[in-house]
């Protein structure tokens, strides 16, 4: 009688600060162990925080190891990406990037990743892209969508497949470099028709800052009418142009420099925000890792304090009632 | 102005500014000596796929790239 009173004593020691843990996932994996204890097991088996701590801890290594990993691509790609700045910088100076240019036929360029697990950048670009597609498309305007990288592809796909014009995955299997890059422009130079291209990507700031970023690369037709309704391009006409070419062409070759070179920046600025943001995502679930570990452990150490003391005490009573 | 009327002969030919301008790229690229040479072709690999989209569905993607497939 006295046992079975102690026993159930046990028990409401232990059932306490079960549920009193914080944790919601870790309580509803120790509800089976409670109910064992109830079906008649005298001490509460500790079997399922074990195996779930083990997990965390091997969650904890492999999310380290990513970091790591993209810690050392970063810093490959970071100086390439800043080198890289200085391509379009020029070609802005010349032509300018103008955003709000009004023309018929858009085509966005969504730039993002092929590989998941870093952070928001993908849909940050995706819904950029949204919304410049909702800007330039109405009764007289259709804009189109290239897409660069598998995720903002698996996202477009949901709700605007009818406006996808091209997709392009598996970029970055070699080092990122110009002429794989260059011939992904001609390609999509020689697919789509565009009067302007819209570039969506992530611009690189620090390995926890990126800026969704948007570059505009119009077609050699719209330069012209621009420079002649004079504003910030009225100034191309002051150029002379030497050897045999005229404007035309020579703005053409621009543009279609323009566009390639305006696109290596924009791969390399996204790769390496991408490996910036996973690097930051990374670090932050190794370190809820930790955390929850660290509960686990608590929790862990507790009971089985708990049912060495009721061990204890069933121990102590026994012999006290036999001497006493 | 000389030759006003005919576009570049590599125009003619169907190419963009780019293809062309990566052709006398890779032309530099093989002048150079070794071992720079490898290093610069090497350094330079093309691979993506490419897949165009009517209706709303992908058509099957086309591989364009350097190396083979292993």
């Amino acid at each position: 009688m006295a046992m079975a009173a102690l026993r159930r004593e046990g028990r409401r020691f232990a059932t306490p600060l079960m549920s009193a843990n914080p944790a919601n996932t870790l309580r509803s994996s120790l509800l089976p162990s409670e109910e064992q204890a109830i079906l008649g097991v005298r001490s509460i088996s500790t079997q399922v925080v074990r195996n779930r701590m083990r997990s965390v801890r091997n969650i904890q290594k492999i999310t380290k190891a990513m970091k790591m990993v993209a810690a050392s691509k970063l810093r490959a790609i970071q100086t390439r990406t800043e080198n890289s700045r200085g391509l379009w910088q020029p070609f802005t100076a010349l032509l300018g990037d103008l955003p709000s240019v009004d023309v018929k036929k858009t085509v966005v360029v969504t730039v993002s990743s092929d590989k998941g697990l870093c952070g928001g950048i993908n849909s940050t670009s995706v819904k950029i892209s949204r919304a410049l597609h909702k800007l330039n498309s109405g009764p007289e305007k259709e804009a189109k969508y290239v897409v660069l990288g598998e995720k903002a592809k698996a996202q477009l796909v949901r709700d605007s497949k009818k406006h996808i014009e091209l997709s392009m995955t598996e970029l970055q299997k070699n080092p990122l470099n110009y002429t794989q890059v260059s011939v992904l422009a001609d390609d999509i130079l020689k697919n789509v028709e565009f009067d302007a291209l819209r570039l969506v990507f992530n611009k690189f700031h620090s390995v926890v800052s990126f800026m969704p970023t948007t570059a505009t690369v119009l077609s050699p037709e719209v330069v012209e009418r621009e420079a002649e309704s004079g504003g910030k391009l009225g100034d191309l006409d002051l150029y002379e142009i030497e050897g045999a070419e005229t404007k035309g062409e020579v703005l053409q070759n621009l543009a279609e420099f323009q566009f390639s070179c305006v696109l290596f920046n924009a791969v390399l600025e996204n790769a390496c925000s991408e490996q910036g943001a996973r690097m930051s995502a990374m670090d932050s679930s190794s370190r809820n890792a930790g955390e929850m570990l660290d509960r686990l452990t608590l929790a862990y150490n507790r009971t089985r304090q708990a049912s060495i003391t009721t061990e204890l005490i069933e121990i102590i009573s026994g012999a006290s009632a036999l001497t006493g | 102005m000389a030759s006003n009327a005919a576009v570049p002969f590599w125009r003619a030919a169907g190419m963009t500014y780019i293809t062309y301008s990566n052709l006398c790229a890779n032309l530099v690229r093989n002048c150079l000596k070794e071992p720079r040479r490898t290093e610069a072709l090497t350094r330079e690999k093309v691979h993506f796929s490419v897949s165009k989209w009517v209706d709303g569905k992908p058509e099957k993607p086309t591989i364009r790239s350097d190396t083979p497939e292993e």
